[in-house]
């Protein structure tokens, strides 16, 4: 049976340390595009962690939640492609073919969750970051959409591996740059169709919530979270 | 194509325009030697009531039905035609509304498409080739004569267009010495 | 006009044709400099990259996508309404129909630029052509801009028919009066139109056929460029409303845009005789209904939104009540119903002018009305944490502005080329006699027996 990659992130465990962040930056050869740039919210940030607040001042409770590409079944970037830069992998990952794109940036308009980054310049390295580069990442050119990823490069590289050495691939032997560096172990990668590995099992816990759930876009990122209604219980 | 001899008259307005269609129609000439030319429609005249028939009523849904067969094709095969099927947003492949909206556009599209190549095919345009003309038409004139008159009938032709109310006759493409 | 003879109306109308004023070169020229300036602004932006416009995340649509479907909608002047008044025989048609289809033309041309100018990669623009490419890749048909790319060509080809189909007599005409390389032109243009009943016929059954066929299509581009926004997860874009919405938006700028070049072309052509009051308070009386019947449809699309009560609509909705888009919305509420329905209902203020006033704040208020369609919906989408704002640069602002003077400059060479009205068709409107009233007096006959 097909692979089919998803993502549990325990919200309850997360101390909004943004390790993620840099991690994937590194992973993923995002460049950074400048302060001023930023300023006018050009920034690229495949996984950003979002804080929300609680309460007054100065009872307040400060929550984390850590947003990447949902990667959903039913993805609404995907359809509204004209060119299939975005679609449906094998694998059940919301592909990205940055060769493919022409720049029309209506996936970043029907992602609900706004998880879809735009070049608007040639991206540029300051020296010596460019010796940084992931050489398993292709680097983005001006006027293509970018996007969370799963971290495919090491989705492939473990599949070839495993395939190599004629054996099943391990469960959490794959893991994405942002799951290997959260010190709190807040974010769980695995293998949805096996029942048997941790992801499947923690994103059926009873803390279980999907983000914007009821637009129907059916993610395949379970976040899990504590509620009065569930109590204390852990899954 | 050298312009073939004729000979017509230029007339003023429809009424005596139809006169003048009635007279060479009373000395048993040819409906399909009689040429009419005019700056507008003229409707209802019966000098312009011929060559009504077209199959373009009838072509337009054909190249309309042409065209959406055209169309629903592209749709349903370019979706199958990479080594792999492209799934997007947990659709299937071949999806009906997508593929009737693409059908649709290409019907219309193919009634246009057939409707002017009709007209032009019909009509004979464009053709800059000099053929039988008068700049008198653009002026207002109805222009009605006889294509390849022979040599006896001229006269008597002349007579019944003047007769009918043309304000000139005029003859092209005979040699005055014949 | 009925007392003009076939030459008068020649004279009249061809008069336009021969020669430019100093004032027309000067306008021409002002346009022709903004136009350039847009397309500076434009090779600029492709080269440099998008980030020279004000988009950002997460409004990745701005002034380009409320350009495009502005102008869309405002091709909808000509060949539909057009149509419609060709299929009904409105007689009063005549003088107006073909500097509606040439609006029609013109706006759907700048319109369809749009879309590619906002690309980020625009010299690839070509991939959503349908071709067996070396990529081995067909465009998706799911997507909406692949539907936008279908109908948009249907109804270029179809309008730019419509349009020149009735020329080819008026080239024609043309023809037999110039002289010189102007005579070489316009025989070229007139393809040989000599005027026989059988052209005359398939040319008035090709224009029967194509009106027929060109409402249909009118309908489809517009309900499609207003499903690009529709078939999008987007609060307040996904809404069955909006095809209809649209398709009512689009006739409504498109008579007002047809209303104001009539008042233009009356004034500078001096088509005094031949553009009459008639014509401003046919089509004024019609702007009203679509006017009130906008209102109708942002009145049902607000309330079905507050009564929803929707966690994801309720900031888009307030955003444009009263937050920071309200100054926008509620001009654009003044320019499209408050000011134009009191000068098009009462009879005295139904003046040429005062069509020619509503029409002016109506295509104001068209433009804001899809600015507020796209904007506040991209910047309130439904992570608070992502809520965003926009500005339009210069780029921007050049393009946008650049295009209306294209279109004025087009407008402008257009009338110059061909006669802005339909000089045949003139003429069949002044002979409407019915043919069973008509007795031909024959006189005796000279010469026959």
């Amino acid at each position: 049976m097909a692979h089919r990659w998803g993502m549990v992130i325990d919200l309850d465990r997360c101390t909004g340390c943004e390790a993620c962040v840099v991690a994937c930056r590194a992973e993923n050869n995002i460049a950074t595009v400048g302060e001023e740039q930023a300023g006018l919210s050009r920034a690229k940030h495949w996984i950003r962690v979002e804080r929300y607040y609680e309460g007054e001042f100065p009872d307040v409770k400060v929550k984390f939640q850590p947003v990447l590409c949902q990667q959903c079944d039913a993805a609404p970037c995907e359809t509204v492609c004209p060119t299939f830069a975005s679609y449906h992998t094998g694998e059940g990952l919301n592909g990205q073919i940055y060769n493919r794109c022409i720049g029309t940036r209506y996936c970043a308009n029907a992602c609900p969750y706004e998880v879809r980054f735009f070049n608007f310049f040639n991206p540029v390295w300051d020296k010596p970051l460019h010796l940084q580069l992931n050489p398993d990442v292709s680097v983005r050119t001006v006027g293509v959409m970018e996007k969370c990823t799963f971290c495919v490069q090491r989705i492939k590289a473990g599949e070839i591996q495993a395939e190599a050495e004629k054996r099943e691939l391990k469960d959490g032997e794959i893991r994405p740059a942002c799951v290997q560096s959260c010190p709190p172990e807040a974010m769980v990668f695995g293998d949805l169709n096996d029942a048997e590995s941790r992801a499947s099992r923690l994103a059926n816990s009873r803390r279980r919530t999907k983000l914007l759930a009821e637009l129907g876009t059916r993610p395949k990122v379970t976040y899990l979270q504590r509620d009065s209604w569930h109590g204390d219980e852990n899954a | 194509m050298p312009i073939p001899p004729a000979i017509y008259g230029l007339f003023p307005d429809p009424d005596s325009a139809e006169r003048g269609m009635n007279a060479l129609n009373r000395a048993g000439i040819s409906p399909r030697r009689i040429v009419v030319m005019s700056a507008e429609p003229f409707d209802g005249y019966s000098f312009t009531q011929m060559d009504e028939r077209t199959p373009m009523p009838w072509l337009a849904p054909m190249g309309g039905l042409v065209g959406g067969i055209l169309g629903f094709l592209l749709a349903r095969l370019t979706q199958e035609a990479y080594p792999y099927p492209l799934i997007t947003g947990g659709m299937p492949l071949l999806a009906a509304w997508p593929t009737g909206i693409i059908t649709y556009e290409c019907t219309m599209l193919g009634a246009v498409l057939a409707t002017v190549a009709t007209l032009l095919i019909s009509t004979k345009l464009p053709n800059w080739k000099p053929k039988l003309y008068d700049p008198e038409v653009s002026h207002g004139k109805i222009l009605i004569g006889v294509l390849d008159p022979s040599d006896a009938a001229r006269p008597e032709i002349e007579n019944r267009l003047r007769g009918a109310g043309a304000e000139k006759v005029k003859i092209i493409g005979v040699s005055p010495a014949s | 006009m009925a007392t003009k003879t076939p030459e008068q109306i020649n004279d009249d109308l061809l008069r336009p044709l021969s020669g430019i004023s100093g004032r027309y070169a000067l306008s021409a020229a002002l346009l022709a400099g903004v136009a350039v300036a847009a397309f500076c602004a434009f090779f600029y932006q492709a080269y440099t990259g998008l980030g020279v416009s004000g988009l950002r995340w997460p409004v990745f649509w701005g002034f380009y996508i409320t350009n495009f479907v502005f102008w869309i909608g405002l091709s909808h002047a000509g060949t539909l309404i057009s149509a419609i008044l060709r299929l009904s025989n409105a007689t009063w048609r005549r003088p107006v129909t073909r500097c509606a289809e040439v609006i029609t033309v013109f706006a759907l041309s700048i319109g369809a630029m749009f879309p590619i100018i906002h690309l980020g990669r625009p010299w690839l623009a070509f991939w959503l052509f349908p071709y067996p490419s070396e990529r081995r890749i067909w465009p998706n048909i799911h997507s909406p801009l692949l539907w936008d790319f279908f109908a948009i060509n249907t109804y270029l080809i179809a309008s730019v028919t419509f349009l020149l189909l009735p020329i080819i007599p008026d080239m024609a005409l043309v023809r037999d009066r110039a002289a010189g390389l102007r005579k070489k032109i316009y025989r070229a243009l007139a393809l040989g139109w000599t005027g026989t009943p059988k052209q005359w016929h398939r040319l008035e059954t090709a224009m029967h056929v194509m009106a027929i066929v060109v409402i249909p299509v009118a309908v489809s581009v517009h309900s499609i460029v207003s499903w690009d926004f529709a078939m999008a997860p987007v609060p307040m874009w996904h809404s069955t409303i909006f095809a209809p919405y649209f398709v009512c938006g689009a006739i409504f700028s498109g008579i007002a845009a047809l209303l104001l070049a009539m008042a233009l072309l009356r004034k500078f052509l001096h088509l005094e005789e031949y553009l009459l009051p008639i014509h401003f308070e046919n089509l004024g009386k019609l702007l009203l209904v679509m006017s009130v019947l906008w209102f109708y449809f942002i009145f049902a699309e607000r309330l079905t939104t507050w009564y929803g009560n929707s966690v994801g609509e309720m900031p888009v909705f307030w955003a444009t009540q009263h937050g920071s888009y309200a100054p926008l919305f509620w001009t654009m509420m003044f320019c499209n119903f408050l000011i134009p329905v009191p000068i098009l209902a009462i009879r005295k203020l139904r003046s040429i002018t005062g069509t020619a006033i509503a029409s002016f704040t109506i295509v104001i208020g068209m433009w804001l009305e899809r600015f507020l369609i796209i904007v506040p919906s991209l910047s309130h989408k439904y992570l608070t944490y992502s809520w965003g704002t926009y500005r339009p640069t210069w780029v921007e602002i050049t393009i946008t502005a650049g295009t209306f003077s294209g279109l004025a400059l087009l407008y402008m060479i257009f009338s110059k080329v061909v006669p802005i009205i339909s000089i045949w068709e003139l003429k069949v409107g002044l002979r409407q006699v019915p043919h069973s009233a008509r007795i031909i007096v024959e006189p005796k006959e000279v010469g026959a027996d």
